[in-house]
């Protein structure tokens, strides 16, 4: 029996010409993880949200959504609110009240439940998601991951049956990110609950789905399970680049043959681990012998590298030259109580660098970016630009050589329109005709059909891109950039990898804090680790990355294991 | 001590008699001497409650205000017989300068006693008291409590960003500066009612407007409540059967009168002190036995 069934959905929102949702037929079972992807703008929210009444938008629908073969208009107001559940992408905006305990028991409240129903289902929930400890807490205190944890639970405190989930993880680091999908994955195991997600990070749940759904301007391109998902994307060679990129190395070395064993193509290390000793053992099978797939897999890392050479030489050279800016045993804690964040750094980032900073959550990252931004000032210890000190460059000198990227790109706009907002630091940066330079500019991101949209309304892609039109205005010889990735879609990281590298080869030397190792990997030609207030590692990305577990792509993960095996 | 132990362990109906009648009896009772033990008695329940640290802090701008009633009084009030000197061709009496002191002791004594209703009537007990009045209103009560950390954190990023902008209150010419303040507050005001939509929507996911909403706060009304009442309402009785009967305030305009106590005037200053020692029997009783845990140990 179907649970959810759409039959022949079209959607199409108010004043719009082209439908949203065109002619889209789906049924999804008890108890399936289906994960919905495709590129910003194919309806996926669009379809989320018509499946929770509560929050559908307003427009013309036509055709059918049974839910339980009932229609979804049809339910009772509290029994729907009840049986569906719904977690969006942004951690702060979905809590309501001050304190965890009474955010948990805010939808009971709704519902009127009795005081001993309310305390005996929190008792369960906050063992379930070990949030005992944060009860008396105010939301505003917890880390992204938590507050997410916090929402989830919050939803699930209504018992419902199916849950939705609107890209979930996009805001979070890839551990909170992994926390908060485990914990997804065992409600839907434990429990039975129906998972509908939607997420750009398809590699870390392709392992986890039991269906695939990709769609594409408002239909359904793909509806299946994982591996076939991964082949027929495989096949469209365009898209490939949402794959997991161990799954993607694997089809490199073999193309696909005609029949498969039950976990091929491999999703995981382990499973691609296996694979790989499956292949040794059968020369006839792969082409490759077992030695030569050893050395692909180190060629292929240092293939991932496109320019390993030149990058040597490049930093080899650089060692000799004057730092462009260097960090001077800096101290720094937020206040006299507060935990000491950075304890004497000592740092130095040379011209034509590509640096990639590393750290886990609340290493003080984001802290150190601004310290060398120079919007924070270090209780010991100086910034030094060029050999000059902080101190002694006027706040606008620096603001125009060092640009600065905050991890939430919303903070760099103050204006009422896109134009508007680079029209003002155009003319800051004393352009002769700001007007047309800011359309320039905006034309050069692709971002000109926005310029008179308000910077509000635009979407996280967009005003990421936007943001770094408007901080390139005042032509900064320094980069720093916070998270530049977190919560995009792989085309649009695609695109900002794209005028990242374009910025770097006109001379722009560029600083990022990331999580995302694969991106990193790709672009960097320096990665550095912060810890305990320290730079511990530093150097570039092939040497980084090979003494790495953690911080390392699951390719240079694959490759330490077949280096610890004896051969 | 913690919730739960002492003073704090009360039900939030009893805590908010006991400063309702508090405060009332603080406006009635009107002699210097009955004012200054209640005053004393404040102290005392504020040292019992946090060592003192909340109401240290609060002494200087307290101090402040009181000093000038006591000073202000005097010179612009110039009833009463007894006058002292001349302050020019003011007359300043004795009579308005006790009636000055007096009100400062007064104002000094209800302000001390409010500090610990910061301390024990948490934002959860006053919401529990405030959801029985009107849910709604509580429920935005709580929601604005939950917003204004949030705004004060966004302004501190937005102001840190915006700098590099060129957008700053703390350089450029006043109205240049006033100019960028208000573009500051538009910019957090507008993001922060686009989040607002998005809170909307997940206060409606989650069944908010289907149906009366209950409350998931509790406390329980025990025995120790049930007791504490019967002491307040004793002393009550006492305090205003005195009062009614004239008891309980000093005679200062048109003569000043005698500062002793009359029976009726020591009956209320008993009454008033002991209803104020009422909740400081349960501290001492917690004590005790957080005494006892700690030998045996």
């Amino acid at each position: 029996m179907a649970h959810y069934e759409l039959q022949k959905v079209t959607f199409t929102y108010p004043e719009e010409s082209m439908p949203a949702l065109r002619d889209l037929s789906l049924a999804i079972k008890h108890g399936e993880f289906v994960v919905l992807c495709g590129p910003s703008g194919s309806g996926k929210s669009t379809l989320l949200r018509l499946l929770k009444r509560e929050v559908s938008p307003g427009g013309t629908i036509s055709g059918e959504i049974l839910l339980g073969q009932v229609p979804l208009q049809e339910w009772p107001a509290k029994e729907l609110a009840a049986h569906v559940g719904l977690v969006m992408q942004n951690p702060d905006n979905q809590l309501v009240v001050d304190t965890v305990e009474h955010e948990l028991a805010f939808g009971m409240e709704n519902f009127g439940l009795e005081r001993g129903a309310m305390r005996r289902r929190m008792a369960e929930m906050a063992g379930f998601f070990g949030l005992e400890p944060f009860l008396d807490r105010k939301t505003d205190e917890l880390s992204g991951g938590q507050k997410q944890t916090v929402n989830l639970a919050a939803v699930l405190m209504l018992q419902p049956r199916v849950l939705l989930l609107d890209e979930p993880l996009a805001q979070l680091d890839p551990l909170a990110a992994r926390e908060l999908l485990g914990m997804i994955k065992r409600l839907n195991d434990e429990w039975g609950i129906t998972v509908i997600m939607s997420e750009h990070r398809t590699d870390d749940l392709l392992p986890l789905a039991d269906r695939v759904v990709r769609m594409e301007q408002g239909k359904i391109a793909y509806n299946g399970d994982s591996r076939n998902f991964v082949l027929e994307a495989w096949g469209r060679s365009d898209e490939a680049c949402a794959l997991p990129s161990i799954t993607r190395w694997a089809l490199e070395q073999a193309p696909p043959p005609s029949h498969f064993a039950e976990d091929e193509p491999p999703l995981t290390v382990k499973e691609t681990r296996r694979w790989l000793d499956r292949a040794s053992e059968s020369l006839t099978d792969v082409r490759n012998t077992s030695a030569s797939s050893e050395d692909s897999a180190e060629q292929k890392a240092s293939h991932l590298a496109p320019s390993a050479a030149s990058r040597v030489a490049s930093t080899v050279n650089a060692k000799s030259i004057k730092p462009l800016l260097a960090a001077n045993g800096l101290f720094y804690a937020y206040d006299k109580y507060s935990p000491i964040v950075l304890k004497g750094l000592e740092w130095q980032i040379r011209r034509g660098d590509w640096t990639v900073l590393f750290g886990g959550n609340g290493s003080g990252k984001s802290t150190l970016l601004q310290l060398l931004a120079g919007l924070r000032l270090p209780q010991r210890g100086s910034v030094q630009w060029e050999g000059t000190p902080f101190a002694k460059m006027s706040s606008k000198q620096r603001y125009s050589v060092i640009g600065y990227l905050a991890q939430n790109p919303v903070l760099h706009y103050a204006h009422d329109s896109l134009l508007e907002d680079l029209r003002q630091a155009a003319t800051r940066a004393g352009a002769h005709d700001p007007e047309q330079e800011a359309r320039n500019m905006a034309e050069r991101f692709g971002i000109a059909h926005l310029l008179s949209r308000h910077p509000h309304d635009m979407s996280g892609g967009e005003q990421q891109l936007g943001a770094l039109a408007l901080t390139l205005l005042s032509k900064p010889e320094l980069l720093l950039l916070d998270e530049p990735t977190k919560g995009l879609d792989p085309m649009t990281k695609l695109i900002l990898g794209k005028h990242l590298q374009h910025i770097h080869k006109q001379g722009t030397t560029l600083l990022m804090a990331t999580h995302d190792v694969e991106f990193a990997a790709a672009y960097a030609n320096r990665c550095s680790l912060l810890f305990h207030g320290e730079i511990v590692a530093d150097g570039e990305p092939e040497s980084f990355f090979q003494g790495n577990l953690f911080y390392a792509t699951p390719l240079h993960r694959l490759i330490a294991l077949g280096e610890a095996t004896p051969r | 001590m913690k919730e739960g132990f002492g003073f704090r362990s009360l039900h939030p109906i009893i805590i908010f008699m006991y400063y309702a009648g508090g405060i009332t009896f603080g406006m009635l009772l009107f002699h210097p001497l009955i004012l200054l033990v209640g005053w004393v008695m404040a102290v005392i329940v504020n040292v019992h409650l946090d060592g003192g640290r909340e109401w240290r802090k609060w002494c200087i701008p307290m101090l402040s205000g009181v000093v000038l009633i006591a000073v202000v009084n005097p010179i612009l009030s110039h009833r009463g017989r007894t006058v002292l000197y001349y302050l020019g061709d003011i007359p300043i009496t004795l009579e308005s300068v006790i009636y000055g002191a007096t009100l400062a002791i007064s104002m000094l004594n209800l302000l001390t006693f409010f500090v610990t209703y910061r301390l024990v009537m948490t934002e959860q007990k006053f919401l529990f008291l405030f959801t029985r009045i009107s849910p709604k209103a509580a429920l935005v009560a709580m929601m604005a409590m939950g917003l204004v950390p949030r705004l004060r954190r966004r302004m501190q990023e937005l102001i840190l960003i915006q700098r590099t902008r060129g957008v700053t209150i703390s350089e450029g010419s006043l109205p240049q500066r006033a100019r960028n303040g208000a573009r500051l507050v538009g910019t957090l005001l507008s993001w922060t009612l686009e989040d607002a939509l998005q809170t909307a929507d997940s206060m409606q996911a989650r069944g908010y407007g289907t149906g009366t909403r209950s409350s998931y706060l509790g406390f329980r009304f025990r025995m120790r409540d049930g007791w504490t009442l019967v002491g307040f309402v004793s002393c009550a009785i006492l305090l205003l059967s005195a009062w009614g009967n004239g008891h309980g305030f000093m005679t200062i305009y048109p003569r000043l009168g005698s500062f002793s106590l009359s029976l009726g005037d020591g009956l209320a200053l008993a009454a008033y002190v002991v209803y104020l020692a009422i909740p400081l029997g349960w501290e001492w009783r917690d004590r005790r036995a957080w005494l006892i845990t700690n030998y045996r140990r």
